[in-house]
């Protein structure tokens, strides 16, 4: 079993920036109809989420999530010892983000940085893979970047996404204490049978060239190779059934409840989808902040998103205990248990800011001299 | 059934699937309140629009999943 246990770390903070770009859910009603939007919204919680403009990137959100962040903590870029960008929207092909992040940031070279390619549970497995590094390593400060443009490669007549998917780009700063009581647990799962579930079949280096021909699928919606799939009941069968299995695991393994948690951050897959888990778990529904009312489905950062929503705005010096739990493209599923205070959980910022140095729309660009 | 879709005559209807009369949406709540009331969890495998054509039909995958 994929049970982790850190001692000694701790979220030191969070913080997440979204698009300026507010698109409201009722806006697609001359493409897909008043009916399809309004059982639509009524179904998945989604009344408006925000878009990124087209040269900019998870990356830019959550650089301007970091720098908020890092400035909240008075903490400089050269005491971060690890930067992780776990995410399935990276600015290239190659190299990883985690580059790009590490250069704007002032990141030393003597910083592990590397990408994790992971979607809606990409939150839970960065932390655990980000705990692992420090609780193995001398360094103090981790940075773990989180989210998703997943609207980018979504067609836009297919009702099935469309509507879902908002953007944004989050951070979680973990840091090493001499602290008994600082401590990370995390349960994680994969199950790769579903691989096929949410997938962008093609510019992968199987199909690296794929057809860009839009085709009309049998679900009744148009897509082409390079957009994103989702088979959406197939999805819906595995969460409402294997997520609260995980959480009820997870519970059992830390000796926990429904009860010792003050929040239930996690995933923003749609309302319906958080209902069930809750009705299945016993969870109180008030305990479990939604904010895909405002801002869709934001994939790996939405539980962090949430986080800002609730706690960002006060400022009472209060620790809370938070279970976090994400699930989705992979199979991948995981749900996590930490204390923050929560003068450290940062209101949601909005940013349009494109890092120009990194769009490169001429290949001479490349060979210019500094 | 009825509490999810009341407009659909489930007693006589035998081709809610393949006439479009429930959706995706329609189909995971059944299958929710499946594993709620009959302790029946219906997997991705037995996804078959078959099973879900008539009420009928749905109840004999509950019988066989059981």
């Amino acid at each position: 079993m994929a049970f982790f246990e850190f001692n000694h770390i701790k979220v030191a903070g969070v913080a997440c920036a979204v698009p300026k770009n507010e698109v409201k859910t009722e806006s697609y009603k001359p493409v897909f109809g008043d009916e399809e939007v309004d059982k639509f919204m009524a179904m998945t919680g989604v009344k408006a989420s925000h878009r990124t403009l087209e040269h900019q990137t998870c990356s830019d959100l959550g650089y301007r999530a970091a720098c908020e962040l890092l400035a909240h903590k008075g903490i400089k870029p050269e005491e971060i010892g690890a930067l992780l960008f776990s995410s399935h929207s990276p600015d290239y092909r190659r190299p990883s983000t985690a580059f790009v992040l590490q250069h704007r940031l002032g990141v030393p070279e003597e910083a592990v940085c590397y990408d994790i390619s992971l979607g809606c549970s990409s939150l839970v497995v960065g932390m655990q893979t980000m705990a692992s590094i420090m609780s193995t390593s001398d360094m103090k400060y981790g940075l773990l970047f989180v989210g998703d443009t997943a609207g980018k490669s979504v067609n836009p007549h297919d009702r099935s996404s469309a509507m879902l998917f908002g953007e944004a780009g989050a951070v979680m700063l973990l840091e090493k204490t001499q602290n008994e009581a600082d401590q990370i647990k995390a349960l994680v799962r994969s199950d790769g049978s579903g691989f096929k579930y949410m997938i962008i079949p093609g510019g992968g280096y199987r199909n690296l060239h794929a057809s860009e021909e839009v085709v009309m699928c049998a679900d009744g919606n148009e897509r082409t190779l390079m957009n994103s799939f989702i088979q959406g009941t197939s999805v819906f069968t595995f969460t409402i059934f294997d997520v609260p299995r995980l959480i009820k695991d997870f519970w059992k393994q830390t000796a926990t409840g429904p009860d010792d948690y003050d929040c239930f951050a996690f995933h923003q897959a749609n309302l319906y989808i958080l209902k069930q888990i809750a009705k299945k778990t016993k969870i109180p529904f008030e305990r479990l902040p939604i904010t895909l009312d405002r801002y869709g489905n934001t994939s790996g950062a939405s539980a962090i998103v949430s986080l800002c929503d609730v706690y960002g705005a006060g400022n009472d010096n209060k620790t809370i205990k938070v279970m976090a739990c994400g699930f989705g493209i992979g199979i991948s599923l995981g749900a996590t248990s930490f204390e923050i205070n929560t003068d450290d959980i940062l209101p949601i910022m909005e940013d349009d800011e494109i890092y120009t140095e990194g769009l490169i729309t001429n290949p001479n660009q490349l060979y210019e001299k500094k | 059934m009825k509490g999810i879709r009341p407009d659909v005559d489930f007693e006589n209807e035998t081709e809610l699937i393949d006439d479009g009369i429930l959706d995706s949406f329609d189909v995971v709540s059944i299958i929710s309140e499946i594993d709620d009331a009959f302790g029946v969890q219906i997997r991705i495998n037995e996804l078959d629009p078959e099973n879900f054509n008539s009420a009928e039909a749905i109840w004999s995958l509950i019988q066989k999943l059981k």
